[in-house]
């Protein structure tokens, strides 16, 4: 008689969070987690440093102690953004999710990504909320279009631990790669570095399973958006949590020199917000 | 405030553009699915064609899934679970349809 074994496989969401000077990464980082445990039902693993790990209240599956690389400024501010490359080392999971802390979950969508690839995929195209005529991002007009660093799904394979090492080779040599395509090397971005990296590895050529088969949405330019309710916690210190999964986008239309508002309200969509003064609106309500 | 009373005050209008545009996004991703060692759409067309060839009571084919790869299916099965997953996906982008047409 035939056996069957069944083989479990251990998966889980890795974030990087350094709080700066202006913002609590680590707190973005709970609410991310949070809400990958209620849709995905994934543990999470923080990577973080000694001083924001201080300010950590959530239990998260893992804290990952690593020292941060303060090399990077946008703004006038430190931009902790470095060290991407060490997800594959770092991640206690056989299959793992790294996100930004800004994406916001609303459904269990991401969980598709495990099926698409063996090894690794990414988002190579991107919708901007209510701004659908919004061009896809390039590294230079000589050069790739960005791929994105917000989702990464990766197993843990030869082929994946080449990505990661080849990500750190473009992070060392950033400024030469720059120079080569062409575009502003001052500020260190893991969607540049990632797009080169995964280039390499492919000799320069595309594979459509490394890239997620829908578009990475945005909350861009000139958009706001704002929690219909908040998340609230049941009982009021208890380990339940009501998410909420409803938002209202405003975009300012501008036509012939004059703006008007104009609003829509999404539901059971995942996102990502660039403006981090808006995540933190829809975090605190 | 809540975010009712922030579009009583912008004066901002609902926009239906973006709202069908949304739900295309929105929808459209939850049409994919990975099956039989593929990466399917269960749109019309593909759908069409497995019914048509199940009809004609072939067992398997060869289809081009969505990463452009050709891959040998069952066809009945996955007809089934593509046409299932249509209906599904289907059916809630209509009633969210409905529901933000309803707000003209």
């Amino acid at each position: 008689m035939d056996r069957i074994r069944k083989q479990t496989v251990s998966r889980g969401v890795v974030v990087f969070a350094f709080n700066s000077s202006k913002y609590n990464y680590v707190e973005m980082a709970e609410y991310c987690a949070r809400r990958a445990d209620q849709f995905l039902d994934l543990p999470t693993t923080i990577i973080t440093d000694e001083e924001s790990a201080q300010t950590i209240t959530y239990d998260f599956d893992n804290v990952v102690i690593v020292k941060s690389d303060k090399s990077n400024t946008r703004e006038q501010q430190v931009w902790i953004n470095k060290g991407r490359y060490q997800a594959y080392e770092l991640s206690p999971y056989e299959e793992t999710l790294v996100l930004d802390v800004d994406y916001i979950i609303n459904s269990d969508k991401l969980l598709k990504t495990f099926d698409y690839s063996d090894s690794f995929c990414c988002h190579n195209r991107t919708e901007m909320l209510m701004y659908p005529e919004a061009p896809q991002e390039y590294l230079s007009s000589y050069s790739y279009n960005s791929l994105w660093a917000t989702v990464i799904m990766f197993k843990k394979s030869d082929r994946a631990k080449q990505i990661f090492g080849t990500l750190e080779m473009v992070q060392n040599n950033y400024d030469h790669y720059a120079n080569i395509h062409s575009f502003v090397g001052g500020i260190y971005r893991n969607d540049y570095a990632l797009t080169l990296a995964l280039k390499i590895v492919n000799g320069h050529a595309d594979v459509p399973s490394d890239y997620i088969p829908w578009n990475l949405v945005h909350v861009g330019k000139n958009t706001s958006v704002y929690a219909n309710e908040v998340d609230s916690q049941i009982p009021t210190d208890g380990d339940y949590w009501d998410f909420n999964t409803e938002f209202t986008v405003m975009f300012d239309h501008w036509k012939n020199s004059k703006m008007r508002k104009e609003y829509v309200t999404i539901k059971d969509m995942d996102f990502h917000i660039m403006n981090k003064d808006l995540f933190e609106g829809i975090m605190n309500g | 405030m809540d975010t009712k009373t922030l579009i009583k005050d912008a004066k901002a209008r609902f926009s239906h553009n973006s709202a069908k545009a949304y739900l295309k996004e929105k929808y459209n991703s939850k049409l994919i699915i990975a099956e039989q060692g593929g990466l399917w759409r269960a749109d019309a067309q593909t759908i069409a064609l497995l019914s048509s060839l199940s009809s004609q009571f072939t067992e398997t084919t060869v289809l081009i899934d969505t990463f452009d790869n050709p891959v040998q299916v069952d066809i009945v099965p996955l007809l089934e679970s593509l046409t299932t997953l249509y209906n599904n996906v289907m059916t809630e982008w209509y009633s969210e349809w409905t529901e933000l047409e309803n707000k003209r």
